[in-house]
């Protein structure tokens, strides 16, 4: 198992000084770990970045629950748990290897999360589910998910939101990372699933269209999306490439190969950018 | 034990998971928009902040259940087999049993007991439960047992399926019958066949060792609530002491009951000429009665008569079994 925590257990503590600037880390961080193995999910990385930094800068350490729905997405909360000094670097470089407990889509055994699975269309479910039991017993802390958009293809995610709105489960806020990637192609190619902010309107949620790579405007969002009275959905129009220029634009963004030469441009692209982040 | 027809009460299920909830305050029940079919209106009026309708969505049902049961309550979720199993099969072995996590999925209506046709008739849920990694898998037979079932069930570490009769139950067993979770129960004994039953079978397979009784014929009638995990050494014991071994369930033969009692034998070498009573790989129909239908698919009394008489290679034909007549209120096996 991994000696790593999990984000809500009581003594959990981290902080973020720049939210710009773990978004640029988590890109490197992840380019590193999928370098090791020449290809993985770092388009998942590239389009979340700045919604995961944000949940960093927004969820309170030790209270708020962080749920993952695409397990796929863990790379971006591994890269900045490191970041933030929750996970070692040792660690980190096992992800996805033998015998590691960072497994590269993510389990039960994964740290961080109060749930997250590599079924996809589940997370939102369980979402519902730990917010429900928050308010059973008076626990005033709030649930935030993340769910791919490639994920409301999926019938299960709008039996939660149905259930969460008539719920009323205003502690729930959910990031939907609308990169328009899926295995098969574009989402838009293979099933049209907007209007996507009026499907969640309709489903009694609150809508809330976004920039998902301006990480001021997810974290204000997410802060604001607090005080709704009903549950949050904010759609964060991103894409799986976004912040390293030296990517083919062919590059699938499910998968990405990365081999040896794309990787050092990578690294050194990333690299120079949080040098001169930091003059 | 009592003798058919048999006595029947309603909501034995119902009523003991109120009386568990005034002692646990863990237990939370939730409804797949079934909720007096599942008894479960007597939880909603006794405890209503602590019953969640789910709607007819089971896949958030369990998904919703399982993050309750991560956050410390043990959730009873309650629909027809059918849909409790094969709708969110992959939300029950990914958000549910790979976590371990202590959900209880009632499904009611087992089998052929439904005349609702093959989208009601929950034929092969035992089977799917039973190759989930950690599940549990209860089958019970009688309304003293339903009235034990929550109170055995709601400590044991990780899942559990519980499949439960709809409706009038019948009371096989007498008051002092004990439910145990870790035994199958010897309760007739007779040195020629071994029957293993299960839920609704257990009254026909009764019915049947009475009738082969009145030939001479011995047979060891084993009541097997709990399917997973099996008690295999009581299946060792008594198949051994008989000439022939069969089980009796109200469900496919493949994946059920008789295949666990077939790898206990041939994984023990107890070699024993097995029998298996279910439904051999078809699909019921929808009916106008389960008697129909039971009788139909060879889960009568005078199919488990058959099927131990030609099991031991008996002369001519097989003795017939008389059923005794019901009355309103009252159960008897076909």
């Amino acid at each position: 198992m991994s000696s790593a925590v999990r984000l809500s257990d009581p003594g959990t503590r981290w902080e973020v000084a720049d939210p710009q600037r773990l978004a640029t880390a988590i890109r490197l961080r992840a380019v590193r770990m999928v370098a090791a193995h020449g290809f993985g999910y770092l388009g998942q990385a590239l389009s979340s970045a700045e919604q995961v930094a944000a949940l960093f800068c927004v969820a309170r350490p030790g209270a708020d629950r962080i749920v993952c729905s695409p397990g796929h997405y863990v790379i971006a909360f591994y890269a900045a748990a490191a970041e933030v000094g929750l996970i070692s670097e040792q660690e980190l470089d096992g992800y996805g290897q033998d015998g590691s407990a960072l497994e590269a889509i993510g389990t039960e055994r994964s740290p961080l999360f109060d749930y997250v699975a590599g079924s996809l269309g589940q997370g939102l479910s369980a979402a519902a589910g730990l917010a429900l039991s928050d308010r059973l017993r008076g626990r005033q802390v709030r649930t935030f998910a993340l769910i791919s958009d490639g994920e409301l293809e999926e019938g299960q995610v709008w039996e939660a939101a149905m259930f969460a709105a008539h719920q009323r489960l205003s502690a729930l806020t959910v990031l939907v990372d609308a990169n328009n990637s899926q295995v098969d192609g574009p989402v838009d190619t293979i099933t049209t699933i907007e209007p996507v902010a009026a499907k969640w309107a309709s489903f009694g949620w609150e809508p809330v269209e976004l920039d998902g790579h301006d990480v001021h405007a997810v974290s204000a969002a997410l802060a604001g999306a607090r005080d709704a009275g009903r549950p949050v959905a904010l759609i964060c129009r991103t894409s799986t490439a976004h912040g390293l220029g030296c990517l083919p634009p062919d590059a699938d963004g499910h998968f990405i190969k990365l081999p040896p030469e794309l990787a050092a441009a990578a690294v050194a692209e990333l690299t120079a950018r949080l040098e001169h982040a930091r003059a | 034990m009592h003798e058919p027809p048999y006595q029947t009460v309603l909501k034995p299920y119902g009523h003991a998971l109120v009386e568990l909830a005034r002692r646990r305050d863990d237990v939370l029940c939730l409804s797949g928009d079934l909720t007096r079919q599942c008894e479960v209106d007597l939880f909603q009026a006794a405890f209503p902040e602590r019953f969640i309708h789910a709607g007819m969505a089971e896949a958030n049902m369990i998904g919703v259940a399982a993050a309750l049961a991560r956050c410390g309550h043990v959730p009873f979720v309650h629909t027809f087999g059918v849909f409790a199993t094969r709708r969110p099969l992959d939300q029950i072995i990914n958000a549910v049993a790979y976590p371990r996590l202590p959900v209880r999925i009632v499904g009611f209506m087992p089998g052929i007991s439904s005349p609702g046709g093959p989208s009601h008739q929950a034929i092969d849920d035992v089977a799917l439960m039973r190759c989930v990694p950690g599940m549990t898998v209860v089958d019970i037979a009688d309304a003293g047992q339903a009235r034990q079932v929550c109170e055995a069930i709601v400590d044991v570490p990780g899942p559990v399926y519980l499949r439960l009769k709809r409706g009038e139950i019948p009371v096989i067993f007498g008051n002092d019958h004990r439910l145990a979770l870790d035994r199958a129960e010897v309760l007739t004994s007779g040195a020629d066949a071994a029957l293993f039953a299960s839920g609704m079978m257990l009254a026909p397979a009764l019915a049947a060792a009475e009738v082969l009784a009145g030939h001479g014929i011995g047979v060891s009638v084993v009541s097997v609530p709990v399917i997973k995990p099996l008690d295999e050494a009581t299946v060792r014991r008594v198949s051994a002491a008989c000439k022939v071994v069969l089980t009796a369930e109200n469900h496919l033969i493949t994946g059920g009951l008789g295949s666990a009692v077939a790898e206990v034998l041939a994984e023990s070498g107890t070699a024993r000429p097995l029998r298996r009573i279910g439904l051999r790989d078809t699909f019921a129909e929808g009916a106008g009665t389960a008697p129909y239908l039971f009788g139909k698919y060879g889960l009568s009394t005078q199919s488990v008569v058959e099927c131990a008489w030609n099991a031991l290679g008996l002369p001519g034909p097989a003795p017939a079994a008389a059923v005794a007549d019901a009355r309103p209120g009252e159960y008897s096996p076909v």
